[in-house]
């Protein structure tokens, strides 16, 4: 009976808003496959910071309140998640028949892990902040652009599954990193704090 | 003509002290923001790192500066912007008009700028410009590739995000913004591999507020079409761009029909630079 009043209280435009950006940013790796393995992780970064926005609430101060549990509304809302996994989806389907050639399995994982990724950093920031999208989406992108931004760091860690790429693999990366998303998220929503040394969420 | 002028000059005076006040208290924000932050330390610490490893192109060392204190300098610019919108009912109602606010916010770039410059002796320190990781461009045009791909977009990145922040109501403009700009990069430098001899495709690389002008491959070192100098015209064109659309917002009377005809002639002036951009340097990709 929830679900649909907390649904349509989303972050609905901007999850919309960036997962389209990111459409089109696949698209263009779609159209330009020689491109596709600089493209497709940005897409993907974007993905992430749509699903950062998807806890988005800017009557908090009320709905924090109410007898709903964090638990079931962070289950609410994760439906939203969808958006952005779909999305990728659509943009692998559509690159994949434009003849691109990737490991599609570790490129899914990439996907959701990126996804998961954006929702874990709005749970934690939830616990602190009505609103954590545009705080935890920045957080996520810049950590997930990382590798791209400092070269030191993507000798160590590659965040997507290029073929020919040298370097560590991917998977290890991202099994890592949901099976951390699932602890946080878990905790968050079970009303745990953030740390003590963590007094606000920037 | 004495008494007409005499009553202005206080209130001129007290114009530029408030300015001055506001934009001290900007800069010392920005500043402590923890993205300039980062922005600043991972420059030193990657030129710093760089001296110990072998540079072959200095596309791959200098974009680091622009990405860092032009990308992360946006997001930082835009925080700082959007952070005064929830007390504007309070702050809306001081004498101090918007335009004089976003003026003030516009002169925190000054810091990112003169990092920039520090950051751009510092590789001329390390890659001195005689070297042939710059390709053939003649000394004066790998000064200007450089001011075009360090100083410069640690100017504009700051500009862009104070624009971005007193327009775009939404929270994560900046990141996605950056995003995009990353991707159309990406995306017309790859153009530019496919196709290193086409004028159009040049005209597409400089459509940009950063772009490469080499490449390194087996071969040497490939200098791409177009004209450092112009680009450079370009670059700055956007900054005041930037700086005139920002200065816009809570405009009135005089002072917006001054900046809508000074925005006019910027996004000629800018036309004009991109074409020239494009179209002048090389007429071919040059490798050397």
């Amino acid at each position: 009976m929830m679900t649909g009043p907390v649904l349509r209280a989303g972050a609905w435009p901007a999850v919309v808003g960036v997962t389209g950006v990111a459409v089109v940013v696949g698209g263009c790796a779609a159209a330009f496959p020689a491109a596709a393995t600089m493209l497709l992780p940005i897409c993907f970064a974007l993905l992430a910071a749509a699903a950062a926005f998807t806890l988005d609430e800017p009557a908090s101060l009320i709905v924090d309140v109410t007898p709903t549990t964090p638990a079931r509304r962070t289950t609410i809302r994760a439906i939203a998640l969808l958006a952005p996994l779909a999305a990728g989806a659509l943009v692998m389907l559509a690159a994949a028949m434009r003849g691109l050639v990737l490991p599609w399995a570790a490129a899914g994982l990439a996907l959701a892990g990126n996804v998961l990724l954006g929702f874990a950093a709005a749970c934690v920031a939830r616990t602190r902040t009505g609103e954590p999208g545009a705080a935890a989406g920045t957080a996520v992108v810049l950590a997930l652009m990382t590798p791209a931004l400092v070269p030191q760091v993507a000798r160590w860690v590659r965040t997507f599954p290029a073929p020919r790429a040298g370097g560590p693999s991917p998977d290890t990366v991202w099994w890592t990193v949901l099976a951390v998303c699932v602890v946080a998220i878990a905790i968050s929503v079970g009303g745990r704090r953030l740390p003590r040394w963590m007094s606000r969420v920037p | 003509m004495t008494t007409t002028l005499a009553p202005a000059r206080p209130e001129a005076a007290a114009a530029r002290a408030t300015f001055a006040a506001l934009a001290a208290r900007e800069m010392r924000r920005f500043v402590l923001n923890p993205l300039f932050l980062a922005a600043a330390g991972l420059t030193a610490y990657l030129l710093w790192s760089g001296q110990r490893s072998t540079v072959t192109e200095i596309d791959s060392v200098d974009a680091i500066a622009a990405t860092l204190f032009g990308g992360l300098g946006m997001m930082a610019a835009f925080w700082l912007t959007r952070s005064m919108r929830a007390s504007e009912p309070v702050v809306g109602v001081t004498p101090t008009t918007l335009p004089a606010r976003t003026a003030a916010l516009c002169a925190v770039a000054i810091v990112p700028f003169g990092c920039g410059c520090l950051a751009l002796l510092w590789f001329v320190h390390l890659y001195p410009v005689s070297e042939p990781v710059y390709g053939a461009f003649s000394p004066p045009a790998r000064i200007a590739v450089l001011v075009g791909q360090i100083v410069v977009p640690a100017l504009g990145g700051p500009l862009l995000g104070v624009a971005l922040g007193r327009w775009v109501r939404f929270p994560g403009a900046a990141l996605v913004l950056f995003l995009l700009l990353s991707g159309w990069i990406n995306l017309v430098t790859w153009l530019t591999l496919v196709h290193p001899d086409s004028a159009p495709v040049a005209v597409l690389r400089l459509f940009a507020p950063f772009a490469l002008f080499t490449l390194h491959s087996d071969a040497g070192v490939t200098a791409w079409r177009g004209s450092p100098w112009f680009f450079l015209g370009w670059q700055l064109a956007l900054c005041a761009i930037a700086v005139l659309v920002a200065l816009l917002r809570g405009a009135e009377g005089r002072t917006r029909s001054r900046i809508i005809r000074a925005l006019g002639i910027a996004l000629a002036a800018a036309a004009i630079m991109l074409v020239l951009a494009g179209t002048g340097g090389f007429t071919h990709a040059v490798t050397t």
